[in-house]
């Protein structure tokens, strides 16, 4: 399988990304993320956790107890108003940086 | 905010933490058996999925360990983990622990017990309200350079009328009181003062009153305040002592007052009463003898600078208005807390307190030494829990807190030590100086001083916990692990620092080596110098003539001859004799002097010389030698020419070329004339560090004082002679005090306390501080022998005979030795001229200590590096590469 390996400071963006679109437990971040990027990244999936409790931590997600599909007691996590903030400031950022890296990239050697 | 963060965290460490630590579990578990779900849903066994669901998820303890990092809340969670860790490795090496608690609790407590010194007598203030507002005098001649702390009576009241920077100003001096109510007659030390003495320095008497203004006039009734002691001990607590009347020299006084046992004025010595200086005209006109000491508390607002530049302005007046008694002489102010600063024994002191600085700073350089020799040792253990997810801060951290741990043991064995140390330097001070020290020489383990500790040893802790810490946690991971074995080589980089630890712990016990060195000569030299007379079974007894009873020269000689008649007749006596002035106790008198026949010295210019009028007997009875001529003896009765005997100082000052025998000498404000009669070596007299100084003997017969000390030498030992001598004295006259009756040896020894106990300090301090540079040496030589075993197995199977491998360890420790050796040499050279004004009779570059020391502490480190090398010696190579 081609998977890419991501930086650590993208998994934060691509967990923000994931919990945006619903409160979800660490499993189903995991399978969220598999699923928004077509199963092309590769995440260490012991990782996850550390990343989620430093964003509680840092008031961008916040955690409940709650009941998942399959019945077990799980940890849900849900963007807090700043963690919606950063998120739209990470997705900007981040759009701006693939514009600009892909404009150079795409440069041809006569164009220089 | 922090704060706030802080305090939830705490809370959360505490009553949570376990909480957290379940719910983590959990969460990371329902991960697993969601993914074994799904695993098994797209056909895996049950088995095959959980297993499969664990490998994806990774290393589990790393992840859990980065989750109580990420969440913080770890902190207090990890430290308590921590500190309990600590204690139980602490526990698990006694050997270790012990050598390391023993060597913080000497470097601590030496710190502790001289701190608690330097925090009573510079760093609290003196037992006064707002006594950093009282000011001393002090008289300042601007030709000379001479800074005293006399003024003239005269000088002082036109002082205090027109400055503007103190109220009032008090004038004192100290002075003897002979007390003959209530008991056998004692000399009482005692002060007179102005009115407003207790008042301007703010302390209340226990009963009564404090004197008034009326009481301060001259011819007003004698009234006297007494000491809590004088009270209890002379007049048994008596409720009704207020009103009572005692007998002072001859005269009835009235008791008005008694001062809290708690009360002490350094500047004026031990002191029992107090009676109103009450200056009469003649004394208050007088400019020329500047006999009071002053101070005066500043007005609210009122500068020090303020009464300098009034000083200076009201001085300049005076001098143009005075210019015979005043010329030159300008006032200066200097707060009382320096000027008690300057009389005890601060600068000694201070000596200490640099020389335990650096002790601790050995001891602790030891301390890190045998932790990171533990490091060391541990390599594999902290590879290990590198492995399993423990972080590098984690690390640090833990190894930090077991320093922590260590050094809070050390701590409270430092301040064990110390409460002892302050004990044992408490009950070394003699009564007789304990009056002109604060609080009486007396200090307590109190908040300051614990403070101090505490604050010395958690920074040193962290400090020192730190290089330990960091190399600890510095263990590459696969290098080590990859290194079957941790003893084959020493890990070259920690073995610097550690070789830099311990060069620069020898140099500094180098230095204080050097240092004690030079003191403990210096003491040496000056108790085995020469004071020019013989001081073995000598007794000395002191005192007063009141001028009420003996007014006349006549009514001097007779008791002096009468005593002097009395104590020949005791037993054991081999001689007597009496002077003015004796070493160690009256000291004489300061007079002029000149040469009859010379050039006159220009006025301002004057030459003194120390002047004691002595009976026929006197220079026999002290031995002192003489040079030439005759001594004084029977022949200079009242009637003959007036005699005197030089000193070789004063001799050579005059008649360098000429034979000082039949010249003639003028002395003293009289302008007596006498005929030199014979030369004397030049003695000591009141310290035995002072310089040869001139002195003059003049017949007591020709010269009477109402000062007298009576020489009694005896044969051998006589231990009933002290009382003997006030018995026969009191035969003469039955209410005639002495102020003291001494052996003069234990005269000199008192005067010489300061530096005798500074000399037994730094011999202790000379010896810990070679003993822990030798322990530094041989801990790390000791540990280099462990890890190179197997190297010097392998050597020994090559063929390395025992003396070559004893050889490479002896080398190995001698050149770090060396190394230290030197450095500290160096640094001693810049630093031991600091100690010039404590030395005596040795240069601060002294060649013997300077060659001395370096040879010792060689020695000393050959010897630390034997043990070791010794066993390096016995290493048997089967064993050695067997062992891994």
């Amino acid at each position: 399988m081609n998977q890419a390996q991501i930086l650590p400071g993208n998994l934060d963006l691509l967990i923000l990304k994931a919990v945006s679109l619903g409160p979800l437990h660490g499993y189903g971040v995991l399978l969220r993320i598999e699923q928004i990027s077509n199963g092309a990244l590769n995440i260490e999936q012991g990782a996850l956790y550390p990343a989620l409790y430093r964003l509680v931590r840092q008031g961008l997600l916040k955690a409940n107890w709650g009941t998942s599909d399959n019945n077990r007691r799980a940890k849900f996590y849900e963007l807090t108003a700043a963690g919606r903030k950063r998120l739209r400031q990470e997705e900007t950022d981040w759009n701006r940086l693939v514009t600009a890296i892909g404009s150079a990239l795409a440069a041809r050697p006569e164009e220089t | 905010m922090k704060l706030l963060a802080a305090i939830r965290n705490l809370f959360f460490a505490l009553f949570r933490r376990a909480q957290s630590e379940n719910e983590m579990r959990e969460e990371l578990l329902a991960h697993l058996k969601d993914r074994a779900d799904d695993l098994v849903r797209s056909g895996l066994t049950r088995a095959a999925a959980e297993r499969r669901a664990r490998i994806e998820f990774g290393a589990s303890e790393k992840f859990k360990e980065e989750i109580r990092e990420a969440t913080g809340a770890n902190f207090f969670n990890t430290l308590l983990q921590d500190v309990r860790f600590g204690f139980r490795i602490l526990r698990k090496s006694p050997g270790f622990t012990a050598v390391a608690i023993l060597t913080l609790a000497l470097g601590i407590g030496a710190n502790t017990a001289i701190f608690s010194y330097v925090d009573a007598w510079l760093i609290k203030p003196l037992p006064y309200p707002q006594a950093d507002r009282l000011m001393v005098f002090l008289t300042h001649d601007k030709q000379r350079g001479w800074t005293g702390n006399n003024i003239s009576a005269a000088d002082l009241q036109d002082f205090q009328k027109q400055n503007s920077a103190f109220d009032t100003t008090v004038g004192w001096w100290s002075t003897n009181f002979n007390l003959t109510s209530d008991g056998p007659p004692v000399l009482v030390e005692a002060g007179q003062v102005s009115w407003n003495f207790f008042d301007v320095l703010g302390v209340k008497p226990i009963h009564g009153r404090t004197f008034s203004a009326d009481d301060d006039r001259s011819g007003a009734g004698h009234v006297v305040i007494i000491s809590e002691g004088l009270w209890r001990d002379r007049f048994a607590s008596d409720p009704g002592i207020i009103n009572r009347s005692v007998r002072i020299d001859d005269e009835l006084y009235t008791v008005i007052g008694v001062m809290p046992g708690t009360f002490q004025f350094t500047l004026m010595g031990i002191a029992n009463m107090w009676t109103p200086l009450a200056l009469t005209d003649q004394q208050l006109a007088n400019r020329g003898t500047e006999w009071l000491s002053a101070f005066g508390r500043l007005k609210p607002g009122a500068t020090q600078q303020q009464a300098g530049a009034e000083g200076a302005t009201i001085f300049s007046r005076l001098e143009k208005e005075y210019p015979k008694t005043n010329t030159n002489l300008t006032l200066l102010f200097s707060s009382m807390t320096a000027e008690v600063g300057k009389n005890e024994g601060v600068p000694q002191v201070m000596i200490c307190f640099w020389i335990v600085g650096l002790i601790l700073l050995i001891a602790c350089a030891n301390v890190a030494n045998l932790m990171m020799a533990r490091a060391t040792r541990r390599s594999r253990e902290f590879v290990v829990r590198r492995t399993l997810g423990a972080g590098k801060g984690r690390l640090i951290r833990q190894l930090l807190a077991e320093s922590l741990v260590l050094f809070f043991f050390g701590g409270i064995a430092g301040t064990l030590f110390g409460a002892w140390g302050m004990h044992w330097i408490q009950t070394s001070i003699p009564d007789k100086i304990r009056g002109y020290l604060v609080n009486f020489g007396e200090v307590k383990l109190d908040f300051v001083t614990l403070s101090f500790t505490l604050a010395l040893t958690m920074g040193c802790a962290i400090i020192f916990g730190l290089a330990p810490a960091l190399e600890g946690s510095r263990f590459d991971l696969s290098s080590t692990l990859k290194e079957t074995s941790s003893q084959s080589t020493g890990s070259r980089g920690g073995g610097r620092l550690r070789r830099i630890l311990v060069g620069a712990e020898i140099a500094l016990a180098v230095i204080v080596l050097i240092s004690t060195t030079l003191l403990v000569r210096s003491f040496i030299l000056s108790v085995s110098s020469n004071a020019g007379f013989n001081s073995a079974n000598l007794t000395i007894a002191q005192l007063d003539l009141p001028k009420t009873r003996y007014a006349h020269p006549a009514d001097m000689r007779n008791f002096n001859d009468a005593v002097i008649a009395r104590l020949r007749t005791l037993p054991q006596v081999v001689s007597v004799g009496a002077a003015s002035g004796v070493p160690f106790g009256g000291y004489g008198q300061i007079v002029v002097i000149a040469a009859v026949g010379k050039p006159p010295q220009k006025s301002g210019e004057e030459l003194g010389a120390r002047m004691s009028s002595v009976s026929a007997d006197y220079l026999a009875t002290m031995q002192m030698q003489l040079l030439q001529g005759r001594a004084i003896n029977s022949s200079d009765g009242p009637n003959a020419p007036p005699s005197v005997v030089i000193s070789e100082t004063l001799a050579k000052l005059f008649w360098a070329n000429e034979n000082p025998v039949g010249q003639k000498l003028q002395f003293g404000a009289d302008k007596n004339i006498a005929t030199v009669v014979g030369v004397v070596k030049d003695i000591k007299m009141y310290n035995l560090r002072s310089r040869p100084e001139r002195q003059l003997y003049v017949p007591f017969s020709q010269f009477p004082t109402p000062t007298m000390g009576f020489v009694v030498r005896t044969q051998g030992k006589a231990p009933a002679i002290a009382a003997g001598v006030r018995d026969e004295i009191w035969s003469v006259d039955r209410d005639q005090p002495m102020s003291s009756v001494e052996q003069l040896d234990n005269l000199m020894a008192i005067t010489d306390t300061g530096n005798r106990m500074l000399t037994k300090l730094m011999v202790f301090f000379g010896l810990l501080a070679t003993f822990l540079g030798a322990i530094g040496i041989y801990g790390l030589i000791s540990q280099m022998v462990s890890q190179r075993i197997h190297e010097i197995g392998i050597r020994v199977a090559l063929g390395a005979s025992p003396r070559q491998v004893m050889r490479m360890v002896l080398r190995e420790g001698l050149k770090l030795a060396l190394i230290g050796i030197t450095l500290g040499v160096l640094l001693s050279l810049a630093v031991t001229r600091s100690l010039a004004f404590a030395l005596y009779g040795v240069q601060p570059t002294d060649l013997v200590t300077f060659v001395g020391v370096p040879a010792l502490f060689t020695m000393v480190a050959i010897a630390a590096c034997y043990i070791p090398a010794q066993r390096a010696m016995r290493v048997d190579p089967m064993v050695a590469l067997r062992y891994e």
